[in-house]
Order: C-alpha cells, then sequence, then structure tokens
C-alpha cells in the first residue's frame, strides 16, 4: 500500500480539515493508502520513508524549502492541496514587504518561531509538483479523486480552460451584464462554478488559469463598465505571485 | 404534415394533458434571463421568451452522462441501469429543433448508432413554438427560421389562436383529446403569412446575408483576421456550452471513492477548451486561440455541411450573448462582408 | 423508465451484434504475449475472451481498436497484426503516457478491455496488382507492419514491394528479427535507415527520405503507403510525387486522439474530416483538401 503523508507549509490547515468532510467515505479512503503521517492529528515527527505526499500551503520560510527539497527526494509523487500552494495563496498577498514585516510587528526581537522568513511563493516554485487540487478550500471529493489518480494512474488531461464554460451550464446569467466584477472568465475551471452558482462573484480561487487571457479580461471589464484597476487588485488575493499578472 | 387551429386559451389545458403522462420541460425565467427548466404548471411558461441560456440538447446528451459501470480490479464491464424520463419539451423555437436534427444526423448515423442518444430521444416529445427575432438572432442567414421536421406538434402564433402543425401520432392524440382542433380556414393560412412574413422582416439588418460561406471559410482560411479574432479567446468556452449544436464530448473514467469500482462517463467538451486536441505525449494539434476559433468556426459554418448536407450553427445567437470576447459567426460574418467590400 | 444499455436480449445473439448493441462496450480480452521491442516500446498479443467476439472481430490493415483499463481510461491503438492471421490482436505500444505506462507494467493473462475495429483502412484490395512502396518512421511501423505482414501472406498479388524505415537510432528500430531475416529475401526490397548510427549498425544512415535519391519507380502502376512523425509526412510524398506517383495513389495514416472511435467525440476532427471513420487513412488528394491536416 503506497505511505502517504500530508505536510503543512503556510496556512490556515483549512485544506486539510476539509478532508475530513468527506466523512462518509473517509474510511473507504483510509483503507487505500497507508497513511504515515498527518501533521493536523499527529504528534510525532514526519517518518524518512513514504511514497506520496501531500502539500498544503505556501512557502514563506527557508525551512519550509528544504522540508519541500526533502520531500521531493523521498516521495514518487507529490500533491499540492489548495490555493495556498498552488498559488501561495493568502500568504502570498502579503509578498510586498514581506520580510519587513516582523521587525513591525514584533520589533528587534523577532521570536525564532517564526524561521528563517523568505517572500511568499508557491510550492512549484521550488519543486516539481504532480498533481494539484485547487481551490479554497478543496473539495474533499476532488482531494479524493486526484489521490486515485495518483494510486491507479488516469489518462485524462488536466484541462486550463476559465471557469464560465461552467458557470453558463448552470444558467445563472453572467455577472458583468450587472457591471459586478468576477474573476471567471480568467480562473481555472473544475469547481463547477460553485460560487456563482450561489449568487457570489468568482474571487479567483482556482488561480489564475495557464491559458488565461489577462488582457483579453482586461477589455471585458472596460466595455462593461468595471474599472480595470479593481479587476487587477481583485486578481492579487489569490494571484500576488503570478508573473503572468504583472505582464 | 396535418394542421390544425386552436384556441391561445386551450394552451393550458393541452401543457397539463402532457403534465399527466411526461415530465415538461419549458421556458422559464432565471434571474435576467431565460432558462429551460421542469415545469410545476402552464403559469410557469414564459411563452413569448426571447432565447434561453443553454439550449434543449442537454436533455438528449446530458452534460455527464454514465454509459457503464466498471470493476476495476476484474477489469470488467458490469450491467448498469439508465433512468430516462418521457418528456416532453415545450416551447422549443425553429433554430432549437433544427439543432436536434443536426444532433440527430450525428448520433443516429447509421454505422454507429449511440444507445444513450436514442433512448433519450425515443423517450422525448417536442412542441415547438413560433418566435420574433431578437437582436443577435441570425437563423434566416442559415436555414434554420422554420422547422420542417423533428418536433411533433408545432404551434405558429397568429394572433388569438395557433395554427399547429401535428407530427406525430402520439402528439394529435393528446391534442384531440385536451382541446378542440379545427380544420384552418383560409383567413387562419393568411394570417400564418402574415406572422411569417413580420417575422422575416425582423431580423436585425445589421447581421450580413453573406452567399457561399463554406466557400470562404476555406478562401479566408489563412487571413491574419483569426489571429486577431482568436487571440481574444478566453479559453471559457462558455460558446460551446450554451450552443445548441455543440456535440463534442470527453470520455474519462471516474473511481468509486472506495477505488474498487467505478464509471465510464461522457463529459461535454469544447473544441476551445486548450487540451482537446492535445495527445498522448502532450503534443497539441491545435496548441493556440487562431486555431481552436478558427477550427471551431470551420465546423460550423464549412465541415459539418460537406459531411451531412446542412450547417452546424443554426444561428441561434446564445454565442453572442455568451462569449465576453464577442466571438461570434456574426463576426465572421462581417468580416467576409469587409472582405467582399475590399474586393470590390 | 429503467433502459439496460447493457443487458443481453436473451436470445442467441452473434457477436456481431452484441458488438453493435453497444458500440461504448470494451469486450474483456487476455494479454497472450508481451514482447519487449526496444527500451521503450512492446508488443502485446490479445486474445479476445468471449468467443463469439473473438469471431465476429475482423480488421484490414491501417484500422485501430479503443483498449480499455478500467479506471485509468480509453485509448486508440492501432492494430499491427495482419488480418491474415486471426483469433488475435497485437499491438505495438510506446510508454508515452500515463496509460501506455500501465499497460506496459501488465503481465500475461491480465485481462483489459477491446472495443472496435474502427477507422477506414488502407485500400489492399485496389492495392492489389500493382508495386507498393512503404516508408515508415518511428512508430509509425506499427500500422505499416499490418499492411506489409498483409502483403507477405498474399505475396503473389502484388508486384515490387519496396519498404523503407527510419528510425532515430539502431536501438529503437522495432520489428528488428523479421527485417533482418526480410534482408536476403528477393522479393522485399529493404531500406532501414537511421539518423544516428553507431558501430553494430550497416544498414543506412539519414532521412527516410534519402533511399529514393537511388530509387527506380513504376510511378504509373505504384501505391505508395507513408506513416510517421507529424513533420515527416510533407517530405515523403513530396518524395513519391517527384517519382510520378499519383495524389490518389499515395495513402498515409493520421495521428490523432480518437476518444470514440465513431465520428462523435470530435477531439480526432482535422479539417472537416473524422481521422477515426474518414480517416485515419488518408490519399494524399484528400488530405490536401483538409485544412490543417499536414
Amino acid at each position: 500500500m503506497p505511505r502517504v503523508v500530508f505536510v503543512g507549509l503556510a496556512s490556515c490547515f483549512g485544506c486539510q480539515i476539509n478532508i475530513t468532510n468527506a466523512e462518509a467515505h473517509l474510511v473507504d479512503v483510509l483503507g487505500q493508502i497507508d497513511l504515515r503521517y498527518w501533521q493536523l492529528t499527529h504528534s510525532e515527527p514526519m517518518p524518512e520513508e513514504f511514497d506520496v505526499a501531500v502539500v498544503e500551503g505556501a512557502v514563506t520560510t527557508e525551512e519550509a524549502v528544504s522540508t519541500l527539497l526533502e520531500v521531493r527526494r523521498r516521495a514518487s509523487a507529490v500533491i499540492t492541496i489548495g490555493a495556498c500552494a498552488a498559488t501561495a495563496g493568502i500568504p502570498g498577498m502579503a509578498a510586498e514587504g514581506y520580510l519587513t514585516r516582523p521587525v513591525q510587528v514584533y520589533g528587534e526581537h523577532v521570536p525564532e518561531a517564526c524561521g528563517t522568513m523568505c517572500a511568499p511563493r508557491p510550492v512549484s516554485s521550488v519543486i516539481d509538483v504532480d498533481f494539484e487540487v485547487a481551490c479554497c478550500p478543496v473539495d474533499p471529493l476532488e482531494f479524493v479523486r486526484v489521490l486515485q489518480q495518483v494510486l491507479y494512474g488516469s489518462n485524462s488531461f488536466r484541462r486550463s480552460s476559465t471557469l464560465c464554460g461552467e458557470c453558463k451550464r448552470n444558467e445563472r446569467g453572467c455577472f458583468y451584464g450587472r457591471e459586478t466584477l468576477c474573476l471567471g472568465m480568467v480562473t481555472r475551471s473544475g469547481c463547477g462554478a460553485r460560487c456563482p452558482n450561489l449568487g457570489r462573484p468568482c474571487n479567483g480561487c482556482a488561480g489564475l488559469s495557464p491559458d488565461a487571457n489577462v488582457p483579453a479580461a482586461r477589455r471585458v471589464c472596460e466595455r462593461s463598465g468595471v474599472p480595470v484597476a479593481r479587476f487587477d487588485e481583485a486578481l492579487e488575493m489569490f494571484n500576488q505571485t503570478n508573473p503572468a499578472i504583472s505582464a | 404534415m396535418l394542421y390544425r387551429v386552436i384556441d391561445a386559451s386551450e394552451l393550458p389545458s393541452l401543457v397539463s394533458a402532457f403534465m399527466e403522462t411526461y415530465e415538461v420541460v419549458a421556458p422559464v425565467r432565471s434571474g435576467r434571463s431565460y432558462a429551460f427548466e421542469v415545469i410545476e404548471s402552464f403559469d410557469d411558461i414564459v411563452l413569448d421568451y426571447p432565447t434561453t441560456i443553454t439550449s434543449l440538447k442537454k436533455y438528449y446528451l446530458p452534460p455527464r452522462e454514465t454509459l457503464f459501470e466498471f470493476d476495476k480490479d476484474g477489469n470488467e464491464v458490469r450491467d448498469f441501469e439508465m433512468r430516462v424520463k418521457p418528456r416532453v419539451l415545450f416551447g422549443a423555437h425553429a433554430c432549437d429543433i433544427n439543432a436536434l436534427n443536426c444532433l440527430n444526423s450525428v448520433f443516429e448515423d447509421a454505422r454507429y448508432p449511440d444507445p444513450y442518444y436514442e433512448a433519450h430521444k425515443a423517450a422525448t416529445m417536442v412542441v415547438g413554438v413560433s418566435c420574433m427575432p431578437s437582436e443577435g438572432c441570425f437563423c434566416h442567414l442559415l436555414d434554420s427560421d422554420e422547422a420542417r421536421n423533428g418536433y411533433d406538434l408545432f404551434l405558429q402564433d397568429i394572433g388569438d389562436r395557433y395554427l399547429v402543425s401535428i407530427g406525430s401520432v402520439e402528439a394529435a392524440n393528446i391534442l384531440e383529446g385536451a382541446c378542440s382542433p379545427r380544420e384552418a380556414t383560409d383567413e387562419d393560412r393568411i394570417a400564418f403569412r402574415q406572422a411569417t412574413r413580420r417575422r422575416q422582416a425582423a431580423f436585425n439588418p445589421d447581421i450580413p446575408d453573406i452567399q457561399e460561406i463554406p466557400m470562404l471559410m476555406d478562401a479566408f482560411h489563412s487571413d491574419p483576421f483569426w489571429e486577431e479574432l482568436g487571440g481574444r479567446c478566453l479559453s471559457c468556452t462558455a460558446c460551446s456550452s450554451v450552443c445548441p449544436t455543440c456535440y463534442c464530448f470527453d470520455i474519462c473514467d471516474t473511481l468509486d471513492p472506495d477505488g474498487k469500482s467505478g464509471r465510464r462517463e461522457r463529459v461535454w467538451d469544447a473544441c476551445t477548451s486548450p487540451q482537446f486536441a492535445q495527445v498522448a505525449g502532450g503534443y497539441n494539434f491545435r496548441a493556440d486561440g487562431r486555431n481552436r476559433v478558427r477550427h471551431r468556426m470551420y465546423h460550423k459554418l464549412n465541415g459539418f455541411l460537406s459531411a451531412h448536407d446542412r450547417n452546424l450553427c443554426v444561428g441561434c445567437g446564445r454565442c453572442v450573448y455568451a462569449c465576453k470576447a464577442d466571438i461570434s459567426p456574426i463576426e465572421v460574418l462581417k468580416f467576409f462582408e469587409r472582405k467582399g467590400a475590399e474586393n470590390a | 423508465m429503467v433502459v439496460h444499455p447493457f443487458r443481453d436480449s436473451g436470445a442467441p445473439q452473434t457477436g456481431a451484434e452484441m458488438m453493435r448493441a453497444n458500440p461504448y462496450r470494451p469486450w474483456p480480452a487476455r494479454i497472450t504475449s508481451i514482447t519487449e521491442l526496444t527500451a521503450t516500446e512492446k508488443l502485446f498479443e490479445f486474445r479476445l475472451v468471449d468467443e463469439r467476439i473473438r469471431n465476429a472481430f475482423h480488421h484490414e490493415p491501417g484500422q485501430f481498436v479503443e483498449v480499455s483499463i478500467f479506471g485509468v481510461g480509453e485509448a486508440p491503438i492501432s492494430i499491427t497484426s495482419s488480418p491474415s492471421k486471426s483469433g488475435f490482436i497485437e499491438l505495438c505500444v510506446r510508454r508515452a503516457g500515463t496509460f501506455t505506462e500501465r499497460l506496459h507494467q501488465m503481465q500475461c493473462g491480465d485481462i483489459v478491455g477491446i472495443r472496435g475495429p474502427y477507422g477506414r483502412p488502407f485500400p489492399f484490395e485496389q492495392m492489389k496488382g500493382h508495386d507498393i512502396l512503404l516508408v515508415a518512421g518511428g512508430l509509425g511501423i506499427a500500422p505499416l507492419r499490418s499492411l506489409i505482414n498483409n502483403i507477405h501472406d498474399e505475396r503473389s498479388e502484388f508486384g515490387r514491394v519496396t519498404i523503407i524505415y527510419g528510425s532515430k537510432n539502431p536501438s529503437e528500430v522495432m520489428f528488428r528479427n523479421q527485417f533482418e531475416m526480410w534482408r536476403h529475401r528477393k522479393d522485399f526490397e529493404l531500406y532501414l535507415t537511421v539518423d544516428h548510427p553507431d558501430e553494430t549498425w550497416d544498414g543506412e544512415v539519414g532521412l527516410v527520405t534519402k533511399p529514393f535519391e537511388h530509387l527506380e519507380v513504376n510511378a504509373s502502376s505504384t501505391y505508395g503507403a507513408v506513416c510517421g512523425p507529424p513533420v515527416m509526412y510533407k517530405f515523403v510524398v513530396e518524395e513519391m510525387r517527384k517519382k510520378g506517383i499519383s495524389y490518389d495513389h499515395i495513402y498515409m495514416s493520421f495521428e490523432r486522439h480518437m476518444k470514440c472511435g465513431m465520428g462523435k467525440c470530435g477531439h480526432c476532427q482535422i479539417g472537416h474530416q473524422y481521422c477515426c471513420i474518414d480517416g485515419p487513412v488518408f490519399n494524399y488528394w484528400e488530405a490536401k483538401n483538409i485544412q490543417g491536416s499536414m
């Protein structure tokens, strides 16, 4: 049975918690793996031997960098879960001026627990990532699906199409017709356009699609009476460290 | 075709009669737009709706459909039950009926008839209704403003009454039982001609009428226009989600959470999705927006025609509203018109 | 209303009726032999488990099947065995992605699902009575081997048969034993060529177009057949045209991702054609009329 570890970096641990919301299926899922370490529930240190590493959270310290390098050396597959790991997410919002923050907060005596801080960045900027479960937080069943892809293989390609196609299937109409900002047109699909279906615009938690057409999206904003500056600002919540945004 | 006339006041009893044995799907309000949904009563229906966000294809080709279930470890197919609802699609416009006819020619093709599609279709009745064009409609340019077949009933609004074309015995019986259909008179036929002319005169004159579209699609295949049009594609696939004739799908296996069994599913896919033409090993035959958008338009306005003798675009206008980047067949027609002006 | 897209009607059915009842249904096939051809390619022999299906399964050179590993998915793979040998199906599989990786891990006796065969084949009957010029590059040998072996088994029906097979390195040459044996035969003119030779290589060196330099072709009575990587086609068909072979006598097999195999899912479209039902074998005249084919 594949040995699996869960590693938590800078994050709220909400994705790890949300996985437990798979409740009815949790025992079934655990039956397919040898769970060696789950940071959320274990007090022992992480074991040295494992096959699959699941990583939550952004990289914000040199210690996290070494942890990841070690993880990559040992694991045959690395899965990231959640926006923080995939895009630097919420920690990434603070990327600008990040290194001076501890001094602002603590003064001269920055606690050791903070570690050797580095600018927040996604896991993929440090190591190769094999699979990604998107969104903030992750959908527990989506996590199970990706885990199974690692365990058993799948010939499906991950899509890079953006959200509007999925949103249309919910037949809810478009926020842009109501001069309301929504990040669906540049955000990676896969969630089923859950927020727009509940009446809330997409805030981009699945991250910018690698095929996002940001210049075209900005022109849509202009035409639809949504200020481009607001669009750009909204994108920063989950994509602050993505070089495609500043381009 | 058999024609009868019923009073507009008889419609509620026709719908009630359908509801006795069928699930009735009809246009209803959805926010600021309209959608086809299952109705509870005749009053839910907005029969003079302009268009709906998505089309009727979801009832023949569901967005996600199980083809079969399997046992992963034994690598075996399992017997599997498909539930099909006997259904009436009430209030379909002519363009949408023509769109279903396009799907029929793909999924009922003689060599590989599709058992799933056929099961849905066999359980479905289509009741069409006449309409007046809205701003984005161009069905008349693509020979889809009239439905010549593919329906059980078609209701042509001729004032306070409907001229009903009857396409099936089943529907004729229900009509007979629920209403008092009478023979069409000369007066009814005159009213029908007037209604048709009013419709024909009401199309948006800004959408150019282009002859020989398939030939022009070939002639301008390498034009820089496609770079410009495809360059603004958002890769969102909204166009094919709302399109009544986009039938492409992906086939994928989904495991149950226990990892022991699973389902093979077909899921709507779109040629404007970046990975659509990618093959194992990673090579992508249409790697950019230019190639993808051009391919989509080419299939709509040329490719399908050569195989099935009808256009795969019915001019319903849904993509015109759905595409935020302003990519639609109308833009292609306008381009051809500009080219004609340049060459003149 | 409940529909069973899978349940047999109960009445005795022929294999063809069973397959037609649900064309999406894969039929169990057992791996009966695995031969390692190169570091990345293996030759699999499959035998359909149900005798009725096995007897109803007839393919022609150039056709393909859809292979299922349940949970992983399905993949189109061209048949490399000759129709003249029935009862089994040979597939030559390169390890190129997750699916083929999993197939490579399988053992003799393991079960996969197979449905098909699909696609328009090489026009074998039309080709009879003519000279044949076959050009394969890399894995392109897989569908062409079906044609080559079919010609071999009905050798007297054909005129001169010339085979040009190019690989990058000697280590990537597939079916080397078969071709080594044929090198001394008078009835097959064989050119094995590699781009990068090593010390063991005693065949030709250079691209697949190189042997054309000294090749004599009786243009009016020759059929060409080409299969290889996408970049190869343009150059090879040009050489064939230079030799005077008619557009409609040059046949080529295209690679796309045929997901359904039945002209529906759209993934294999090239211009207005579906690679799975209109192809994968097209003649050059048709290919020239397909936008984006080459």
